[in-house]
């Protein structure tokens, strides 16, 4: 932005709490969180897909066939995070990295808590840190860890 | 020439305060489907799909096109959004069209939404924004001074709009979609309802309502093969103006009376209130009824609230209006003015059950939006133009 300091600035700020209504497949994709399980949903085409879509992207047809997936599985592709932000999952330095669990077809984008980033490599195995505290959403999955 | 567009496909949810079983796409979904159905097609059918709602500010949901493409089927497809406030569905509905009858395609999906429960209206409407006058009103405290104009101008009786919203209620009694289902319905209870903006009582008001509506357009050629007799597009027009201007008329703005007049021009209609059967407009507060009746032409100036007392916009009245209960008894914003326009559809089509207007020939859809600033319009016929 310029310096130019009379230009006309106002603050807006929003302030309303949306609502959202999952319907059946989502509903149970977060509800599953909640209870440690992760679910996807298998396509026509016999692919699974994760997170899971009410309508194949591809097709349009509905998809309603769930699939509990294992929590582990392998980096797909990632980029370092030297300096983490107030907001971002992880107090420490951590790796974006979309990782394609066990039983998948497609990666999923969540955190690792890798320590270096030398430790990250595309490849790595990785197992899901579940919260303490679990309400039914993404963030009940804390993190991912390396598997030794 | 422009190649004719006929609707062979209508569906719409059942319209409820909340639709909590299902997610927004699953509500849009639901109406598509039900389109569909109607038409005999499948999702590869379709050449193009259009989507509209109200304000994004509405549910927080910035650039639904994107969100819902795979609800529609949408993906490898044009797929676009259309926004004119409160006349959404109607102008989504008339860029449908149009794609049809500029020839660029064959078959379009056309599907409008809201889902009011997810979202608020009245604050999306209120919020101050930067370096804009604040309504801070919603809709109701906005349009109350402008019936209170009309009611002076014109010298309408003070009970001329509750008995419209007595009418619009008993007829959506008759519409198993209609979210409002007053058994109960009455002069008297109306009366007795709050008064909210005056002269604006609770019971002359619209529902906040989650709901879709969807259509399928298609050319001449392939609404020929259309298992059901389509609905077919005579006019459609659309006007709009600033919110507020010095000068302005506010209770009966330019923009209605011109739209009027290039819908019935275009449709060959030289006495509007002898030459359509039926209509549906919208009317979110009572007294729009009478107002609309004037900017639609069906009456002189000042006289529109005659049609409501003497019984002429009833079911059995020369010139029904709002047979489905109209948007008094539905209101999900996106989705309402599109409603009026498959409901204008549904009765040539001789498809609107209880609440069908026998012999309905030519019927008229509107829906108007911002502040009494955006308009669209369509008439649809039984028979080909």
């Amino acid at each position: 932005m310029s310096e130019v300091e009379d230009s006309l600035s106002a603050p807006h700020r929003l302030a309303y709490t949306y609502k959202r209504s999952l319907g059946p497949v989502l509903g149970q994709f977060f509800t599953g969180l909640r209870d440690g399980r992760i679910l996807g949903v298998r396509r026509a085409d016999g692919t699974v897909m994760v997170p899971p879509k009410e309508y194949d992207p591809d097709t349009g047809e509905a998809i309603d066939e769930m699939v509990e997936l294992a929590d582990t599985g392998e980096v797909v592709s990632w980029a370092w995070v030297h300096e983490p932000r107030p907001s971002q999952p992880l107090d420490q330095a951590f790796a974006y990295a979309l990782i394609r669990l066990d039983g998948a077809d497609t990666p999923l984008l969540h955190a690792v808590d890798a320590g270096d980033e030398s430790s990250m490599q595309t490849g790595m195995r990785v197992r899901a840190r579940w919260s303490d505290e679990p309400v039914g959403a993404i963030t009940d999955i804390a993190c991912f860890e390396p598997v030794a | 020439m422009a190649e004719l567009c006929g609707i062979v496909g209508i569906g719409q949810t059942k319209h409820d305060s909340k639709r909590i079983d299902v997610s927004m796409a699953g509500l849009l979904r639901e109406a598509a489907e039900r389109a569909l159905e109607d038409a005999e097609l499948t999702w590869r059918d379709i050449d193009a799909v259009v989507i509209g709602k109200a304000p994004d500010l509405f549910e927080g949901v910035m650039m639904p096109e994107l969100f819902l493409a795979d609800a529609l089927g949408g993906a490898y497809k044009p797929m676009l959004r259309v926004h004119t406030a409160g006349s959404v569905g109607g102008s989504t509905g008339i860029v449908a069209a149009s794609l049809i009858q500029a020839g660029i395609h064959d078959r379009v999906l056309v599907a409008a939404f809201e889902k009011q429960s997810e979202s608020n209206a009245m604050w999306a409407l209120s919020i101050p924004m930067p370096f804009s006058v604040a309504v801070v009103a919603g809709a109701g405290g906005f349009f109350a001074p402008l019936v209170r104009g009309y009611m002076r101008r014109s010298g309408a009786p003070e009970d001329t709009g509750i008995r419209v919203a007595v009418k619009d209620r008993e007829n959506a009694l008759k519409n198993p979609y209609a979210h409002l289902h007053m058994e109960d319905i009455s002069f008297d209870l109306v009366a007795s309802s709050p008064m909210l903006w005056d002269p604006i009582r609770y019971l002359e008001t619209c529902p906040s309502s989650d709901g879709a509506c969807a259509m399928v357009l298609s050319s001449e050629s392939l609404a020929a093969k259309a298992p059901t007799r389509p609905a077919w597009v005579h006019s459609t027009a659309m006007r709009s103006e600033p919110t507020m201007f010095s000068g302005r008329d506010q209770v009966m703005p330019q923009g209605i009376l011109d739209n009027a007049e290039a819908l019935y021009k275009k449709a060959g209609i030289t006495n509007p209130r002898k030459e359509i059967d039926c209509a549906e407009m919208y009317v979110p507060f009572s007294w729009f009824e009478p107002m609309w009746c004037e900017g639609m032409l069906f009456a002189e100036p000042n006289e529109g609230w005659k049609m409501t007392y003497e019984g002429a916009t009833a079911m059995d009245g020369d010139l029904p209006i709002n047979m489905s209960g109209g948007v008094l008894s539905s209101n999900p914003i996106g989705a309402s003015g599109l409603l009026r326009f498959a409901e204008a559809a549904l009765q040539v089509r001789g498809q609107a059950g209880d609440h069908q207007v026998e012999g309905a020939k030519k019927a008229l859809g509107h829906a108007y939006g911002g502040g009494s600033q955006y308009f669209s319009t369509w008439i649809v016929g039984s028979e080909k133009p």
